[in-house]
């Protein structure tokens, strides 16, 4: 049997009118009137991306500036360039698919599962490229120091994205909670850019990339939370 | 505000307060809404109930919509998340730890015994889930592969695929000897 005829049984069967009772037609549309009112519609998706990426930057840069730039007055200039060029992108590219999330029928260029993968390689390329200081001193300690900075700042920047995109539509929580979780992520790896000294190459390559993956876990969590709810 | 006119202007309309475009668009809309949830229900009674539901989250999620953009994948992208809705909350109730994947094969395999007033729903009852959803889309609604990747939330690559083991799949079925004689295939 060729496509063609499978085409044109499914037209046949497809073209079939289905009826709807009037009853229930008017029931919905009864339903509907008392509230039915003009509405403002969301901003273009580049106001609403742009106000995520600025949001997350003002985080960042308020949490490093409590905490001292060391990091980044250490770092040469174009290390600061590689770096901060890739968090710029890639917190790009997460508001993007962010506020895809919010609106129904969004063209989706990335899942949320491949947000977080870009991100992660990304970030782990970009180290890996920078930092060849392969001894490992207080590795834990410190790594957990600086987990727990980057988480710290993460969520405030999650939990802004997600009031900023409050008047969308969330289509699937836990896909908009991982993607919300990793811009959060990209702006606490800003702050450890920013304040972080400690170059040696498997703590910025496991723990500050880590802080990506965390944070994207913990806001799908809060996205399968809220869906169960 | 004009019953006849497209989509998109109706929904426009819609999102203006206009009563009269709000209930054609239901007019319009709610034959092949109906169709799609019919589909895939266990139980075709549900299909009235997550029309309602649908209209009732379309409702209060039109000042998403914008004008410059399809309508359809922004319908079906909700009208896909009520019916995945409406399945875990069955599946919550009846306290079943099953899988999505698990209950679509119930659902094939309870269709045929299901009168039905057409046959696209037989046609389609081989299939999985996922693999009605997009045909549905594409050969009810008329949707392009574009716009059932964007209600669909997937890629378009991904779409193609599914149309392409749908495909496979009908042509096994609708090869059989009993399908040909009972008027299915032309």
């Amino acid at each position: 049997m060729r496509d063609e005829e499978i085409d044109a049984a499914l037209g046949k069967a497809a073209r079939v009118p289905r009826e709807v009772p009037a009853e229930l037609l008017n029931r919905i549309a009864d339903a509907i009137e008392p509230t039915l009112q003009p509405v403002r519609t969301l901003p273009p998706t580049w106001v609403l991306a742009g106000g995520l990426v600025l949001s997350s930057a003002a985080v960042a840069l308020l949490g490093a500036a409590r905490a001292g730039f060391q990091g980044v007055e250490a770092l040469s200039v174009p290390a600061r360039l590689l770096i901060f060029g890739a968090i710029t992108l890639l917190a790009c590219t997460a508001a993007v698919q962010l506020v895809a999330e919010w609106i129904p029928g969004s063209s989706r260029r990335l899942s949320p599962g491949g947000l977080l993968a870009l991100a992660s390689v990304t970030l782990c390329g970009a180290f890996a490229l920078l930092f060849h200081d392969y001894r490992i001193e207080h590795f834990v300690s410190a790594g957990l120091t600086c987990l727990a900075t980057g988480l710290l700042h993460a969520a405030p920047a999650a939990l802004l994205a997600w009031w900023w995109l409050r008047r969308g539509w969330v289509v699937n929580a836990v896909s908009a909670g991982l993607a919300a979780g990793v811009l959060g992520g990209l702006a606490g790896v800003t702050v450890l850019e920013l304040h972080c000294t400690d170059f040696h190459a498997l703590h910025v390559l496991v723990w500050h990339t880590l802080v990506v993956p965390t944070s994207g876990a913990l806001g799908a969590f809060a996205g399968w939370a809220m869906r169960e709810r | 505000m004009d019953m006849d006119g497209n989509l998109e202007e109706l929904m426009a309309g819609y999102q203006a307060g206009d009563f009269v475009a709000a209930r054609s668009l239901i007019a319009r809309l709610s034959p092949q809404l109906h169709r799609f949830f019919d589909a895939q229900s266990r139980n075709p009674a549900d299909a009235d109930d997550l029309l309602q539901e649908a209209w009732l989250r379309i409702h209060r999620a039109r000042h998403t919509y914008r004008r410059e953009r399809p309508l359809l994948p922004w319908i079906y992208a909700i009208a896909r998340r009520v019916r995945v809705d409406h399945y875990r909350r069955q599946v919550r109730t009846a306290n079943h730890e099953q899988r999505w994947e698990q209950l679509d094969v119930e659902v094939a395999s309870a269709l045929p015994d299901t009168p039905r007033a057409d046959d696209l729903e037989a046609l389609l009852a081989p299939l999985s889930e996922s693999q009605r959803e997009v045909l549905e889309m594409l050969k009810v609604a008329g949707m392009s592969l574009e716009e059932v990747a964007r209600a669909t939330s997937c890629s378009v690559g991904a779409v193609k695929q599914k149309v392409h083991r749908a495909y496979e799949k009908l042509r096994q079925t609708m090869s059989l000897p009993e399908l040909k004689r009972s008027g299915g295939v032309p």
